[in-house]
């Protein structure tokens, strides 16, 4: 199978093979790994079937900036060279007549132009006839020096690399336009727990957004998720349990800010509805309905995660002066807005597994950010909280430095019906097992030090 | 805008509240029709997921009365528009939904739809 250079942007480094992943999954074909792929460089090596698969990674992928084919590669360019005439079956056919350009560029290093001539001319083997043209080239042949830090002086480094990479160019990434496009900025409604867009981009790749699914969103609050998975062809559902974050505060005569946003992108029509419910007390009629499930649930930094109830039960008489209350409020047709408690996150998180399995379609994939404390996270904190018939597919960390954010993806297996979850996770037997999200909002407030720490 | 998709996904969810709880009635509805983009195979993926007794009632309580009674076997693209006019393009705008068994009121404003439950309501 041809092999592919993938260049990748610098940013999000642990998403890029789930990305890959998701997308070649989408589009039904094979793409792997070499065994000691190393996502962490911002070059990757894939195999693919067929050249148009490349061009469907590119269009649709958020982290790529360009896939070369790749004519070789080595740890000096003596092994490129070797490699790249053993690939000579590869570039022939642009020989004779094919216009061309080189593009010789570095990863943490600026090769000086004196020695970009000198590695271009070292190509001269080739025999390629055609014209260089530097405006409108038919092929773009492009090398890349790879070092492994920008650190030191650059005349000590130059040419110290770690790898060198050399290829003709198969695509340019289309779909990093888009994290512009969805610019929070530039939204004509957002708040301050919007996510921004080119996490919310890589979340509706995870989640495999395309025309004809159904996709919800049960903490919807701004509607971040809902835009770009709109954008890619699927019907979005959102909930949220606090209609005002659905709505925005301008007011009267002006549709919801929800809708305002997605009428901006083009996709308001795909925004199926919006619905004010708390997700442990939800009206869905039946599950088995959702192609995925994605959201950003609220983990208590800006705005903590609620449900209904109170923290403390009342004692019996205030219940009832309560209750009728409540009932005179309805017959007027006031707002009644009910209490609140805080929902703890691990069990928010381990609820919005098994509420996934219930109201997922089989093979929908649930799509989260768990936030987390760095030092303390362990592999067993995401394990625990799968079920039966949930796997886990993709678990790619966004680092802020001793907390972190982990964006979760998890498939339905089974194709069982499972009856709603009873969301009593207070009441649940655990494991014993203290998961580093737990209580995340308490220990964000205290810096994340352990309880001994704090005096 | 609470689309007639939605209302057929909807049932009342107030404690003990289990039976005869579904679908819900609409009353004092304000309707706004919008054109929207037809998909087949959106619809062909989610005919399963309806219940078509509710679905033909509601468009008839709100006035549309193009669906037949029964749900055809064969999915053909004139019937695949009409579906799609009735799950899609019909809007509630304003309005009340209201459950036929313990009669809790879901007021719709300005599209969306409270589904909250009082404290009372909950288990």
């Amino acid at each position: 199978m041809p092999a592919f250079l993938v260049v990748f942007a610098q940013s999000h480094s642990e998403f890029r093979i789930p990305e890959l992943e998701s997308v070649a999954k989408l589009h039904g074909f094979a793409i792997s790994f070499p065994s000691d792929c190393d996502p962490s460089r911002p070059f990757m090596i894939i195999t693919l079937e067929l050249e148009e698969h490349a061009h469907l990674l590119a269009r649709r992928c958020i982290l790529i900036k360009q896939i070369y084919e790749l004519y070789g590669q080595g740890n000096t360019y003596d092994e490129l060279h070797m490699a790249n005439k053993a690939n000579s079956h590869l570039w022939s056919p642009y020989v004779q007549d094919t216009s061309f350009k080189f593009s010789i560029n570095a990863y943490n290093h600026r090769i000086h132009e004196s020695r970009q001539r000198s590695i271009m001319e070292s190509f001269t083997y080739m025999k390629f006839a055609g014209k260089i043209d530097m405006k409108n080239p038919q092929i773009i042949l492009g090398c890349f020096e790879e070092y492994d830090t920008a650190l030191g002086l650059r005349e000590d480094r130059d040419g110290n690399f770690h790898q060198v990479y050399f290829g003709r160019l198969v695509a340019d990434g289309s779909a990093r336009a888009l994290i512009q496009m969805f610019d929070v900025k530039k939204r004509l409604y957002y708040g301050n727990t919007s996510m921004d867009s080119e996490v919310s981009l890589l979340m509706a790749n995870q989640a495999l957004a395309s025309p004809s699914k159904l996709i919800y969103d049960p903490f919807c609050g701004t509607g971040s998720m809902a835009y770009p998975i709109a954008y890619f062809g699927a019907q979005v559902f959102g909930s949220d349990i606090d209609g005002r974050q659905m709505r925005g505060k301008d007011g009267q005569g002006q549709p919801p800010g929800v809708f305002r946003a997605a009428q901006q992108y083009g996709v308001v029509d795909r925004i199926m509805d919006l619905c004010t419910f708390d997700v442990t007390r939800n009206p869905w009629r039946c599950g088995n309905l959702f192609d995925a499930i994605v959201t950003d649930p609220p983990y208590g930094v800006r705005a903590g995660a609620k449900r209904l109830g109170r923290r403390k039960e009342l004692s019996e008489e205030k219940k009832a002066a309560n209750i009728e209350h409540q009932l005179a409020a309805r017959t007027t047709q006031q707002p009644y807005i009910p209490p609140t408690k805080p929902y703890e996150l691990s069990l928010l998180a381990a609820d919005l597994v098994l509420l996934s399995r219930y109201l997922l379609k089989p093979q929908g994939r649930l799509v989260f950010f768990l936030p987390t404390v760095n030092e303390h996270y362990e592999e067993v904190d995401v394990q625990s909280m799968l079920c039966d018939g949930m796997e886990l597919v993709a678990n790619s960390l966004q680092d802020f430095g001793s907390w972190g954010r982990r964006l979760v993806t998890i498939q339905k297996t089974t194709s069982e019906a499972y009856l709603p979850p009873s969301f009593d996770g207070e009441m649940r037997e655990t494991t014993g097992h203290v998961p580093a999200h737990k209580d995340f909002r308490e220990q964000y407030f205290r810096g994340f030090k352990k309880d001994s720490d704090v005096q | 805008m609470v689309r007639l998709i939605t209302h057929n996904l909807l049932a009342c969810h107030v404690k003990g509240c289990t039976s005869n709880n579904f679908p819900l009635e609409f009353k004092d509805v304000q309707v706004v029709v919008r054109q929207s983009e037809f998909n087949p195979d959106f619809l062909r993926g989610f005919i399963a997921k309806i219940e078509w007794t509710a679905l033909v009632g509601a468009a008839r309580e709100l006035g549309d009365t193009s669906l037949p009674e029964m749900q055809p076997e064969t999915l053909d693209d004139d019937f695949l528009h009409t579906l799609h006019h009735v799950l899609l393009e019909i809007h509630v705008e304003e309005g009340v939904m209201i459950c036929p068994n313990c009669k809790h009121n879901y007021p719709i404003s300005s599209g969306i739809p409270n589904m909250l439950l009082a404290e009372h309501e909950i288990g």
